[in-house]
């Protein structure tokens, strides 16, 4: 029956017009951003990720599960990179002219890249540094753009090049097994619809996307014209909706209904790449300004956004894992920049972050952290062990009671300055609480045990029995926080009781004297201030009476 | 008039209206026809002869019969005999509160008997139901007229029959009642007594046989007090024995050792008798008085004394230890007390001074002691007070252990008979059971636990610590929930006594109370509390909660809508007072009112607060929200401050860029916002609005339209206050109706086409017909009796009643002051019952779903007003249907049912199936079938009883409720 003691609860403030939302924070938390450059500063042309595309295929998760690598290409350079190590296994560097759009199959067995010159190529990727040609054709004769697998079948893939031509290839046969004929310039990107490698999608500088039926024979079963050359083209994992990026703008086009749905125009410059990410409930775009930007996907409304250096000229989010989550996420820029953002969840973060500990403990040779973190381990394994055991007792047993209740929550370990608001010792909590080199100062916090002392009628007591080094703080925490509305009435209020506690003793103190005056400036200001903002007020509200 | 005009000529619709008889003098007459129109129905020459005594009709200010609150225009005489023809009737009432009287273990351990204000209660200790509630007739009733103030003073287990308790009242009377079966309620013993302080029983062993002898407390007067024991016999003849008189106040009295020992405290002296020579009858009942002082002033004692027996079988103690809980903290103990004491020879009959001995001092409590007791085998003692800490002193070491943060003042603590478990008695009507093994509750009752006026001073105040007026004046604010009619919700605080908690009153915790079991289901905290920190300050003053103001459920119950407000106390902000600013004006710079809505899962799960709306009326500085509103059609509130706006209130799914907020099992988020704000027109003198101070006199109040197409606002200064319609669904202003209120706007209510408008008067307006049916005046009585005027309208019965302290010389609602309730319909401008309450009516609820309207008091009880052709829920004392725990009769029909299912087909396996089965059934022998009364409630007012299944149906559905097995039975 008896209550259990809590931490006193943090004060809710209200929130201001721009919250962080829980979008942003997720994005936000993609951080630990590693840089590669590649030789020679070649611009980063293509990411690719043999999870991507294989999202809506359940047959080969299995096979993406082990999966750990990424191609990126850039210049005449195609780099396999880990996504464990975030660090480049292999290069492939057999290209004759400037390398494209290098993917990885779903398996992670083989690439197969574009190069200026029109030939193609498919590479062995599995065994040793060097990679093993085992395939070429050389049947477009311009620049091949996009080379890529499909979702479904392992030996299909398609192609697209600047010779206006869309092909489908079988990987044993040297030719091409379909070849789509319709678009009036260079064929810049293209894709299978998930689900059917039947289908395709083409987007070219023709202004023009073009769905194309493998069955049906003749040019494309369905065309969207836009306003610009098409750079970009996602499908979304349902098949029926497809994103296509033209100019600045990315349209939303229904393929059922065969109409654009929406036109996102929130970027500046060229939009140059999209991935899909959070299992494809977000769409990722990067463009020449320089921004990624997440969109999701009901309303298309921007949930985050960040800003690079350089022009962005690919980028993908790649997962891991078995539930597919985002892991890392992966730009190149026109600077040559491979940038990749790493978001660590659950396990992973803890590891990551004991070995963070462990490596700062070892560097600067403090014994005592080492220790109490071997202790910390020691009592992990102790738990667990003792759960093994029970275990094994309990085979025999019908029933086996835990001494551990799992539904028993752990106690909120409080901290000092809680301990010390439990206690009375309000002068204490408050010195710790506002003193901002302290490594957990959160203004909030000083303000919920302000408030809190309000409550208990003790304000004056924790004020209460300073000196004039000892207040300074205080006086700067009022002062700093006097302008915010939500921390002004309480900080009025500890300014009232400062100044009818220390007034005294401020021809003995100069800094005491200092902070006053300091203080006296800011309410100065501030005053100011509101009554430049009641003029205006009255200002408008005149206008407003006079337009009635 | 002009100012008016001004100010209303907003909208079209009021330019239209032009309502000239808005002025008070055209409504005069209004009102003058509908009481003349009453005037022939009564008929009687008294009468006709009290409207002459009116003033003019241009004044509006009332008349004052001496009988009754209001003003009716009949004479209570005739009151009466309206009521007794009409078909409402008040139930008996319901709950109580326990007293300050420790709780009785049966010697099984299976049964606690609680004393309560007005009856005695046996709850199961292994199911905390409750088995039997055996009314008291505690306030005699003498032709309609309360003659006495008696109160119950103790209660003992009878020590030589376990199955019936003594009860002692003030007045003298002492039951004699068998818990078993409620015997013996209704004949009580009488005592010549001037005041019953204290009673105990004993076992006393005389040559012929054991008796229960009665040791009872008498007061003398202020200061002297004397003891007298009893046995039946001397019961009956009224002869006691007088035992021993003292010139201390006396106080309380505690035996031991089967009569051997008395020890009577009497403020900072303990009278300690011990009986001299053994007993050979009734009459030989002879005590050694001695005397001693302490250096405090002593609220609890408790003695333990070890007896041997000699060889001739005589017995006699061989040690007895005393602990004394003092008002300022200290437990003082006395070890082996009877050796301490000086011996004296032969005269008895003269007490001696044993002077001052030196105790053992044991202090750790801030406050008073409220009970301190040995625990079985001695070397513990436990202890609790006003900190809500149950100390566990292990006495030779001196160590201290602690169960911190209980729900209340501690009040009482027993230590079962086996040693095994405590009970405690909280002073928030709850009473727990705590294994002493783990410390942890196996039985929780609880009643309502709303402020009550005590009988007696609590033991606080002995020691002055703060001005408290004892008083009840607010209203207590309760709802019920209108999915779950049986289940009330009340905001209270943590304590009970209203002397206790003083002036300002904090109710942060709503507690959930159903009527059907009559037990406290859960109590959650809808405010912020200090459950878990020092309720003082370090000054000794207490630190003040939250005030939950209001509290309104959206029509299908899974929002709940609560005002709190909190402002520092006076003492906090002295340092703050600049220029010529005031206190109070201070404080309510720095009050906090929160208007927070709340979903409302099932009956286990707290309520999940959603939205939290910091000054949702605000001016420079936060507005007190005067009322608040449900919609009866759809989830939507709305709200009224001392801003002047009425704000309307809808939830809506949370969006974030578009993106519907999740919480964090991905279930999507609601908040509730402002969606519309209406200000509304003032009305009356502009330049009254200058004045600051007039602000702060304002008040309003909001009610609904039955089809919530519109909102009736009252606001304004006091007398001047008008009645806008707002069209709820635009927003526009509809109809402007002023000068309906004198004084503060108390209430307005809708029903049908009438508005009710409660201020110091009563007014019935038809605002289609714009007609004002009748009108009566209050009396004048102080503020806190106003606040406590309530209305409350049913819309089943299309009834409504109101609720007024009735006036009485003393300004205070202290104890003994009472109520009167009148119910009424919209039609008839004579109320269709006035009955008078004994105790204050701190709360009026419609009946959800019922035609009746639920009271509760200011003892803690409920009352149900009913209106005759229909049996409410309430009125069914299904806690009286005795579900037994001793007697599984219920078991006895399926054990038959299996025999003979069994004989039917006889083969040699199948009787082996039936022996196991008889198994099963001893089984079920050992675990008795607990079933909640609600569950039968269920199943009986399932429907109204014309509408009830077939008497068949409910058989088996009964028969299933106990024949199920146990663990089935509980979920």
């Amino acid at each position: 029956m008896a209550a259990e003691v809590l931490p006193l609860a943090q004060l809710k403030l209200p929130t201001g017009p721009s919250p962080v939302t829980a979008e942003q924070r997720y994005w936000k938390s993609f951080k630990n951003q590693k840089s590669h450059t590649s030789t020679a500063s070649w611009p980063i042309s293509h990411i690719s990720f043999p999870g991507g595309s294989t999202l809506t295929s359940t047959s080969l998760t299995a096979a993406t599960k082990q999966n750990d690598l990424f191609a990126v290409t850039s210049g005449p350079r195609v780099d396999i990179f880990s996504i464990r190590k975030r660090e480049p296994l292999k290069t492939i560097g057999r290209f004759d002219s400037e390398a494209h759009g290098g993917e990885i199959r779903s398996d992670g067995r083989v690439l197969v890249a574009g190069e200026d010159s029109g030939r193609m190529q498919v590479f062995d990727v599995g065994q040793g540094t060097r990679a093993v040609i085992l395939k070429t054709w050389h049947i477009h004769k311009q620049p091949v753009w996009v080379t890529k697998w499909s979702p479904t079948e392992l030996t299909t893939l398609m192609s697209a090049s600047d010779d206006k031509t869309v092909r489908l290839w079988d990987l044993p046969s040297n030719n091409p097994s379909r070849m789509f004929t319709g678009h009036s310039d260079y064929v810049r990107c293209g894709s299978f619809m998930p689900g059917n490698s039947n289908l395709l999608v083409s987007g070219s500088y023709d202004e023009t996307v073009r769905i194309w039926d493998a069955r049906s024979p003749g040019g494309s079963v369905l065309a969207f014209k836009h306003a610009d050359p098409v750079e970009d083209v996602l499908p979304l994992p349902s098949g029926t909706t497809l994103l296509a990026a033209a100019g600045s703008t990315i349209s939303v086009l229904d393929l059922v209904a065969a109409k654009p749905l929406k036109l996102i125009t929130n970027h500046q410059k060229t939009v140059t790449s999209l991935c899909l990410a959070s299992n494809g409930r977000r769409v990722v775009s990067g463009s020449l300004d320089g921004h990624v930007k997440v969109f999701e996907t009901g309303q298309w409304n921007v949930v985050s956004g960040s800003k690079y250096p350089s022009p962005i000229l690919s980028l993908s989010v790649i997962t891991a894992g078995s539930t597919q989550e985002d892991r890392h996420l992966a730009v190149g820029m026109q600077s040559g920049v491979l940038s990749l953002r790493t978001r660590l969840a659950g396990p992973v973060t803890e590891k990551s972050r004991e070995k963070a500990i462990t490596q700062s403990a070892l560097e600067l040779g403090d014994m005592d952290a080492l220790e109490a973190l071997d202790k910390q381990k020691s009592k992990r394994k102790r738990k667990s062990m003792s759960a093994k055991s029970m275990a094994r007792l309990g085979e025999g047993v019908d029933t086996i009671i835990p001494t551990i209740d799992p539904s028993k929550k752990r106690r909120v370990k409080l901290k000092p300055w809680q301990k010390d608001f439990r206690a009375g010792r309000y002068r204490n909590a408050l010195d710790q609480v506002v003193d901002m080199s302290w490594p957990e100062y959160q203004p909030v916090t000083a303000l919920t045990l302000l408030t809190a002392l309000r409550h208990r009628s003790a304000l004056r007591e924790a004020l209460e029995g300073h000196d004039e080094v000892t207040v300074l703080p205080l006086l700067k925490w009022v002062n700093k926080y006097m302008s915010d509305p939500r921390y002004l009435s309480i900080c009025v209020d500890v300014t009232f009781h400062v100044l009818d506690l220390y007034s005294e003793h401020v021809g003995g103190s100069k800094e005491l004297a200092d902070s006053f005056q300091s203080l006296w400036g800011r309410v100065t200001r501030e005053t100011e201030k509101a009554q430049m903002a009641v003029m205006t007020t009255g200002m408008v509200e005149s206008l407003m009476m006079a337009t009635q | 008039m002009g100012h008016k005009m001004d100010a209303n000529g907003e909208t079209a619709a009021l330019k239209k209206r032009k309502r000239e008889p808005k002025d008070v003098a055209p409504l005069t007459p209004k009102r003058q026809r509908s009481k003349s129109q009453s005037k022939p129905k009564n008929g009687t020459p008294k009468d006709a002869t009290e409207p002459k005594d009116k003033p003019t009709p241009a004044s509006t200010a009332p008349v004052q019969p001496a009988a009754g609150d209001l003003v009716p225009t009949e004479s209570s005489a005739l009151l009466e005999a309206r009521e007794s023809s009409s078909t409402w009737k008040v139930s008996n009432p319901m709950g109580g509160r326990m007293l300050d009287i420790d709780p009785i273990f049966s010697p099984d351990e299976r049964h606690l008997v609680i004393t309560y204000n007005t009856s005695i209660q046996v709850y199961g200790t292994n199911d905390s139901l409750l088995v039997r509630r055996i009314p008291l007739p505690v306030t005699r009733w003498e032709s309609g007229k309360e003659s006495t103030t008696a109160y119950i003073v103790a209660s003992a287990l009878s020590k030589t029959a376990p199955e019936y308790v003594w009860v002692a009242c003030s007045d003298g009377r002492v039951w004699h009642i068998n818990w078993t079966t409620g015997e013996g309620a209704e004949t009580p013993h009488t005592i010549e007594a001037k005041k019953i302080l204290d009673m105990t029983v004993e076992a006393v062993e005389f040559s012929k046989s054991t008796q229960d002898v009665l040791f009872v407390l008498q007061k003398l007067t202020k200061a002297s007090g004397q003891i007298v024991a009893y046995n039946s016999e001397a019961l009956s003849t009224k002869n006691g024995k007088l035992v021993h008189t003292y010139h201390e106040s006396p106080q309380m009295l505690r035996t031991a050792a089967g009569g051997r020992l008395i020890v009577a405290a009497a403020r900072e002296t303990v009278q300690i008798g011990l009986r001299t020579k053994k007993a050979r009858s009734f009459n030989d009942l002879e005590f050694r008085f001695h005397s001693f002082g302490v250096a405090d002033l002593i609220t609890s004692l408790d003695i333990r004394a070890l007896t041997r027996r000699n060889k001739d079988g005589s017995v006699e103690i061989e040690s007895a230890n005393l602990a004394l809980g003092c008002s300022h903290g200290a437990i003082f103990e006395y070890t082996d007390i009877l050796s301490k004491l000086p011996k004296v020879g032969a005269t008895p009959a003269t007490p001696s001074k044993a002077g001052y001995i030196h105790p053992r001092k044991h202090h750790w409590h801030r406050r008073a002691v409220h009970s301190v007791k040995y625990s079985e085998d001695g070397n513990y003692l436990v202890s609790g007070g006003a900190e809500t800490v149950l100390v566990l002193w292990q006495l030779d070491t001196g160590h201290r252990d602690f169960l911190p943060h209980l729900s209340a003042t501690i009040e009482n603590i027993v230590v079962s008979p086996r040693g095994s478990s405590y009970a405690l008695h909280l002073d928030d009507n709850s009473a727990m059971i705590l294994s002493t093994a783990e410390m942890k509750p196996t039985m929780y009752v609880s009643g309502i636990q709303s402020l009550v006026l005590g009988d007696r001073h609590s033991k606080e105040f002995l020691v002055r610590r703060e001005k408290s007026s004892g008083e009840i004046s607010t209203p207590l604010v309760a709802a019920s929930n209108p999915t779950n009619p049986a289940q009330i919700f009340l905001c209270v605080g943590s304590g009970q006594q209203a002397a206790t908690v003083g002036d300002e009153v904090s109710t942060p915790l709503l507690q959930v109370f159903d009527t059907a079991s009559f037990q406290g289901v859960s109590k959650h905290a809808i405010a912020r509390t200090n459950a878990t920190e020092a309720n003082i300050t370090t000054q000794g003053v207490p630190i003040i909660e939250p005030r939950v103001t209001k509290l309104a459920f959206s029509h299908d119950g899974k929002w709940l809508a609560s005002v709190d407000e909190w402002e520092p106390p006076e003492s906090d902000v002295v340092p703050f007072l600049t220029g010529s600013k005031t206190v109070e004006e201070a404080c309510r710079e720095r009050r906090e009112i929160y208007l927070k809505f709340w979903e409302v899962g099932s009956e286990d799960t707290p309520p999940q607060l959603v939205s939290r709306i910091t000054e949702a009326h605000h001016t420079d500085k936060p507005e007190t929200i005067f009322d608040v509103a449900s919609d009866p059609t759809s989830s939507r509130f709305a709200s009224i401050g001392n801003d002047g706006v009425v704000r309307f209130w809808t939830s809506k799914l949370r969006k974030r860029d578009g993106l519907a907020a999740t919480g964090p099992e991905g279930q999507q988020l609601r908040a509730w916002t402002c969606s519309r704000a209406v200000a509304l027109p003032v009305c009356g003198q502009d330049d009254a609005l200058e004045d600051s101070t007039n602000e702060d006199s304002r008040s309003g109040a909001i009610a609904f339209s039955e089809d919530g197409s519109v909102l009736f606002a009252a606001y304004g200064a006091p007398s001047e206050a008008a009645v806008v319609a707002i069209d709820t669904e635009t927003g526009t202003l509809r109809d402007i109706v002023s000068g309906m209120f004198r004084g503060e706007v108390r209430a307005i209510k809708s029903l049908g086409s009438c508005l009710l408008m409660l201020s110091d008067d009563l007014t019935v307006y038809d605002i289609v017909a714009d007609e004002l049916l009748y009108s009566f005046s209050l009396k004048e009585t102080s503020e806190a009796a106003k606040r406590l005027t309530q209305l409350a309208v049913n819309y089943t019965s299309r009834t409504f009643a109101l609720v007024a302290p009735i006036p009485t010389n003393d300004q205070r609602l202290r104890r003994g002051a009472k109520s009167e309730l009148l119910v009424f319909s919209v039609e008839d401008g004579e109320p269709q019952m006035v009955h008078t309450f004994p105790q204050l009516i701190t709360s009026v609820l419609p009946a959800a779903g019922s035609s009746g309207f639920v009271l509760v008091d200011s003892a803690a009880q409920i009352w149900s007003v009913t209106e005759g052709a229909e049996q409410g829920p309430l009125l069914q004392p299904l806690v009286d249907t005795n579900m037994d725990g001793d007697v599984p009769e219920a078991e006895a029909a399926p054990m038959d049912l299996a025999v003979v299912e069994d004989e039917g087909d006889a083969s040699d396996a199948e009787m082996q199936d039936a022996d196991r089965e008889d198994e099963d059934m001893e089984d079920l022998d050992i675990h008795p079938a607990v079933v909640a009364p609600q569950r039968l409630a269920e199943i009986f007012n399932a429907a109204p009883a014309f509408a009830m299944p077939p008497i068949e149906d409910i058989f088996y559905q009964v028969a299933g409720l106990f024949s199920a097995k146990p663990l089935q039975a509980q979920n």
